[in-house]
């Protein structure tokens, strides 16, 4: 029984007249991990999850959660599973109090005993008496997260979670879900933020247009990605990008500046270069990291599929 | 959210009956300023209603409008026939259209439907709340309107409508009967109230449309050379009630009535139901 992989989804495919929002893929979440779905938006994330609630019906394809599939368990395939889908969604004109309360009425077992607990956790104790319509989208979302862990989860799904946050909100949205990995529990996570998903995840599926163009490891992930990228900005760009090009970097040029990739160590000794030939240095920063590049790379590229040097079948390496 | 996470444990929960999630959506029902706005009016505004009838001519165009004086039997059985007209269907849709429709208005179904109960128990629990909630107005209008009625006019003999008179004694169950026979319609535009809630997912189709059809069904109702159609309207079982006012009772028309509302109810329930079982859950 331990081998039973947390999810399960096997040549998935769901379509809308005419839109195929998931195109026959395969996700496999083991348990334990921290596992991102990384996509644009209308990459097909949200459709794939509604699909792992039952939510929505796939056309083909299989989907186990901890080896329970709607088909065959219905409403049971849910058991030890929690999550939102989208920003989470409660009755206004009640407290959020009052909305954990009918949520763990629909959850039984000790649900209803844990809302203190999880308000406190999501740090919503203060305002739990307010109405939920009163609250900030931030606080929302925190709701959100709380009438999840009301379910005492094993599988604990969240659709970009970070989204509409401010970035201290952000910061604790990550520090929490970080802590409830590091509690034993399985996490699916799905963002379009490449690094949230860096940050936080063990493994990634990369989506585009309703396909997977790459899963596997963060670390396989960094092994593919190219060298960071920095903006030099000088007052003689055109002398800055000579300099760059006899010390082996790709050098674009941009509208501000010189977009400047390669090895940190020889983009460190440009900016010396540039600063003993006596150009005056603007600028200096860093572009999308290495891994965001990446991302880029593999969702906007051409249709057909994945950047030279990754396998279309398995989004691996060639 | 800085508090220290608990371990997690094993998932291991008994999922909830269908009785737990009745009750969940009957705390909900009685959360909303609506419904207890509408429980309380179904006992004032009979009061207002006989009151105000009680200082005005009577209208003599009316079924029993020429007898709201002379007996307080007569009262109720004339705001029945105004009720029927469009304020039972209002009354048996201001729930149970919008019951289903809210749950998209606010984007939860996906916040329930991620929860320990099936899609069925969600439907029966909200059908049979709605079922439930419109019975509870429909009585407590009816007693408001006999009570005060009794009160204000008081308890004469009531004219029968083939002009016998019948006396206080048997008036008083004749008209509870009277009112009894709303009972059918008023589920059957229950069940009509929660398919347009479930299939448009818009609240305001969802209480709006059960009156205009109402309606509708009395207009066609009216027109001659409609017989046959006309029993299968789901307006004309409000009217049965005239049988049993008559010096020589008739009860078939109650007996087709509810037959007819009963499959009203059941098309419907049955529509609505596999509807929501198969819909995709996007919005929200």
């Amino acid at each position: 029984m331990s081998d039973v992989l947390a999810v399960n989804a096997v040549n998935l495919t769901k379509a809308y007249g005419s839109l195929t929002a998931v195109n026959n893929i395969t996700v496999q979440v083991a348990r334990g991990e921290v596992y991102g779905v990384l996509g644009p938006n209308g990459a097909g994330k949200t459709t794939f999850l509604r699909m792992l609630f039952g939510l929505i019906r796939p056309d083909s394809g299989t989907l186990e959660v901890f080896g329970r599939s709607w088909p065959r368990h219905g409403v049971n395939s849910l058991s030890g599973v929690a999550g939102f889908i989208e920003s989470p969604k409660f009755y206004p004109a009640l407290s959020g109090r009052r909305n954990l309360r009918l949520l763990a009425g629909l959850d039984g077992g000790d649900a209803a005993d844990r809302v203190d607990d999880v308000l406190d956790m999501v740090g919503l104790t203060a305002r739990q008496h307010d109405k939920v319509r009163g609250y900030s989208f931030g606080m929302r979302q925190r709701l959100g997260v709380a009438s999840a862990l009301l379910r005492n989860p094993r599988l604990l799904v969240l659709d970009e979670p970070a989204n509409g946050l401010d970035p201290a909100g952000i910061r604790d949205m990550r520090a929490l879900v970080r802590r409830l990995a590091d509690t034993g529990l399985t996490v699916l996570l799905s963002s379009h933020d490449m690094g949230e998903v860096e940050q936080i995840c063990d493994n990634v599926t990369i989506m585009k247009a309703g396909t997977v163009v790459h899963h596997g490891s963060i670390a396989a992930l960094r092994e593919l990605a190219p060298e960071q990228a920095h903006r030099i900005s000088t007052t003689d760009d055109d002398r800055a990008a000579e300099l760059a090009r006899a010390r082996g970097l790709e050098v674009t040029t941009a509208d501000d500046g010189l977009d400047v990739r390669g090895p940190q160590k020889d983009v460190d000794a440009l900016i010396a270069d540039i600063v003993d030939t006596g150009i005056a240095l603007r600028g200096l920063t860093r572009d999308e990291t290495p891994l965001e590049a990446l991302f880029f790379m593999l969702t906007e590229s051409a249709p057909a599929g994945p950047p030279a040097g990754l396998d279309a079948a398995t989004g691996g390496r060639r | 959210m800085t508090a220290a996470v608990p371990a997690v444990a094993p998932a291991a929960r008994r999922r909830p009956g269908t009785a737990t999630v009745l009750r969940w959506e009957a705390t909900k029902l009685a959360a909303q300023v609506r419904s207890r706005a509408l429980l309380i009016g179904a006992v004032v505004v009979p009061i207002a209603v006989v009151l105000i009838f009680n200082t005005q001519l009577p209208p003599k165009d009316t079924i029993y409008g020429r007898h709201i004086h002379t007996s307080g039997y007569a009262v109720p059985l004339f705001v029945l026939a105004f009720a029927h007209q469009w304020v039972l269907p209002l009354l048996a849709a201001l729930v149970a259209g919008d019951i289903f429709a809210n749950e998209d208005q606010h984007g939860t179904w996906k916040t329930i439907l991620t929860r320990s109960v099936s899609r069925t128990q969600i439907f029966w629990a909200k059908t049979l709340t709605a079922v439930g909630f419109n019975l509870l107005v429909l009585v407590l209008l009816a007693a408001s309107t006999i009570t005060t009625s009794l009160l204000v006019v008081g308890s004469q003999p009531l004219p029968g409508l083939s002009g016998q008179l019948i006396p206080a004694g048997h008036a008083l169950p004749l008209v509870i009967a009277s009112w009894a026979t709303a009972v059918a319609p008023v589920l059957g535009f229950t069940a009509l109230a929660i398919l347009l809630s479930v299939v448009t997912r818009n609240p305001t189709i969802g209480v709006a449309s059960p009156v205009v059809l109402g309606m509708i069904m009395q207009l066609v109702g009216s027109l001659g050379g409609l017989n046959k159609a006309r029993r299968l309207l789901l307006t004309t079982p409000f009217e049965t009630w005239h049988g049993l006012l008559t010096a020589h009772p008739f009860h078939a028309p109650v007996t087709t009535g509810v037959i007819v509302s009963a499959g009203w109810l059941v098309v419907c329930l049955a529509i609505a139901y596999l509807y929501l079982r198969r819909r995709d859950i996007t919005g929200g």
